[in-house]
């Protein structure tokens, strides 16, 4: 019974993977067989395309923002909603954070795109309407500032599942732990410190080895607002593959670039499951 | 002592007393807080709503601010360019889901059931997959569809997204299966059930919320997919509505109402998929279903 899943599994997920690994080494073109040659496609990435290596720097960048919004100020805002008592807006505001889910993640980008817009886009018109003329900006057509217009799309940045995920661990935790703890006196903040963040520490690992995954690998925003440019000052490694394999037919090095990602994630995921160890209770 | 103890049960997720007494001390800030962070999550949305009510000349005039008469020719003209991305996007995903479900259950109740060789072998080899990102084989899988000639056809979408899909359904489902009583399984052995009877009539029906959960999640993935439609269909026309959405704007740029009522448009499907499925998905979520 588990054939077709296997069936399934080896023609579309094994095979491109294996295949991946082993074109990257390949001088590969769209319809030619392509000459071995061995890891030049990697030595080429690291000494001899700048992109690649502005590429790095960018994902460097949004991976560590991605982070700092989906794990940090999501356990702010889950920790806010926990500490709730009216049980009402609590379940209100817990329904709330699924919007950003329910909504299309590309009708956000377009919406940003068009926020960010330099001639009728809302954020310079409000930037002019409050009378600081000189901070408005064409946000995505400036090499230096387009990455961090990318980057703050879709303020306030909440994550819903981030904050659901984190609400569920925080329920989870028995009163008694609780109780025990104010009873020692640790309330409010060292309530937070000491009790609750060492017992949702396996949730949040969980969201930083998701978002890490995500972070290195996502281009879809960049694809949608800026396909890279201007000069290449958004580039991210997926992008940089899609463009090598698909605007320029150089798939072998595309490969390549994904088998750097992979490794990237997967060392990222090791050290976050060794050194951030989480409690059980 | 008595402030402390009402403290502690309104803690404990409060017992009937505390909702009846309205805001508690220092949910008011908090509230505010909160109420701001909302404000600010849908504020792109209610602007794309006003500026999808205005015709060019409106917008020109008064852009961010209510005009009358409204336009609701915008959402027309959208309706007509949109329906056939969306029904390729109804097409694509809920064969997909389907072909999702099918298949991890089967997988699932395997796994967690019927002892085969390599049963364990078998199941990490599954789920080290988790770990091979989807940039590992975008561009070998472009190829393969390539090659096996299914450019231009949904199926190049349906395919790898079930292949992809039923990972984290085998997870999610297996773990429910294994919490099943094995006895009962037993039972239906010993009266002359056979694996497959078991499967469909008396595993299936036990995990139907399960099913809700994998498959609502399966359908998000697969309907916020924008970059690997546009490689594998040339054609517009076949597009699924997140790409199709993203070329509409391009090609209508400068007539923000037509945009903006596109745009919104195109979140109602999933916004009323949520509607139907929300306590499903929001207990998945915050219950068993994604543990660590």
């Amino acid at each position: 019974m588990v054939v077709p899943t296997l069936a399934f599994l080896l023609v579309f997920q094994y095979y491109p993977a294996v295949s991946g690994l082993y074109r990257s080494m390949f001088d590969w073109n769209a319809g030619l067989a392509g000459n071995f040659i061995g890891l030049s496609n990697f030595v080429e990435l690291f000494t001899d395309d700048d992109v690649f290596i502005r590429s790095l720097k960018n994902m460097a960048l949004l991976t560590i923002w991605y982070l700092i919004a989906f794990v940090g100020l999501s356990t702010g805002v889950a920790v806010l909603i926990h500490r709730i008592r009216h049980e009402r807006s609590k379940y209100f505001f817990r329904l709330f954070m699924i919007l950003p889910v329910i909504i299309p993640a590309v009708v956000l980008i377009l919406l940003w795109k068009f926020i960010y817009d330099s001639t009728i886009g809302p954020l310079n018109t409000i930037l002019i309407g409050v009378g600081l003329q000189d901070w408005t900006h064409a946000w995505l057509a400036e090499p230096k500032i387009a990455i961090y217009a990318v980057m703050f799309r879709n303020f306030p940045w909440i994550d819903g599942v981030s904050v659901l995920i984190l609400l569920a661990g925080l329920q989870a935790i028995p009163v008694e732990i609780i109780e025990s703890g104010l009873l020692d006196g640790a309330s409010g903040w060292k309530r937070l410190r000491y009790i609750e963040l060492p017992l949702i520490t396996g949730q949040i690992k969980l969201l930083i080895v998701l978002t890490i995954m995500w972070g290195v690998q996502e281009y879809s925003a960049v694809w949608a607002m800026t396909q890279g440019g201007p000069i290449d000052s958004t580039q991210v490694p997926g992008m940089w593959m899609y463009f090598n394999a698909f605007r320029i037919s150089r798939m072998g090095y595309a490969s390549a670039i994904g088998v750097v990602m992979f490794l990237i994630t997967l060392v990222a995921t090791i050290l976050n499951m060794r050194y951030i160890r989480s409690q059980e209770y | 002592m008595e402030r402390r103890s009402e403290s502690l049960t309104a803690i404990a997720g409060g017992p009937a007393r505390s909702q009846t007494r309205g805001l508690h001390r220092g949910d008011g800030w908090r509230t505010l807080a909160l109420g701001i962070l909302c404000a600010l999550m849908i504020a792109p949305l209610i602007m794309a709503v006003i500026i999808s009510l205005k015709s060019p000349s409106q917008f020109t005039r008064v852009p961010f601010m209510p005009t009358w008469p409204l336009r609701w020719e915008n959402y027309e003209f959208a309706v007509q360019i949109i329906s056939q991305f969306l029904l390729n996007s109804i097409i694509t995903s809920g064969a997909t889901v389907i072909g999702v479900l099918l298949l991890s259950s089967l997988a699932a109740y395997s796994f967690a059931q019927i002892p085969f060789p390599g049963r364990t072998l078998v199941f990490y080899a599954v789920l080290a997959l988790m770990m091979v990102p989807a940039s590992l084989t975008l561009v070998p899988s472009f190829v393969l569809i390539r090659d096996l000639r299914l450019i231009n056809t949904h199926w190049s979408l349906i395919l790898p997204w079930i292949a992809g899909g039923q990972i984290i359904g085998i997870l999610i489902l297996r773990a429910f299966f294994e919490s099943l009583p094995g006895e009962m399984f037993d039972a239906c052995r010993i009266d002359g059930a056979s694996d497959w009877q078991i499967y469909w009539h008396v595993a299936l029906p036990l995990t139907r919320s399960m099913l809700g959960v994998v498959a609502v999640l399966n359908i998000l993935g697969t309907w916020n997919n924008l970059i690997w439609p546009t490689l594998t269909l040339p054609e517009r026309k076949m597009w699924p509505l997140t790409p199709g959405l993203y070329s509409y704007m391009e090609q209508y740029y400068t007539s923000y109402g037509r945009v903006m009522a596109g745009l919104l448009l195109g979140s109602i499907p999933l916004v009323l998929l949520f509607i139907f499925t929300s306590r499903l998905f929001v207990e998945g979520l915050t219950s068993g279903a994604i543990k660590t």
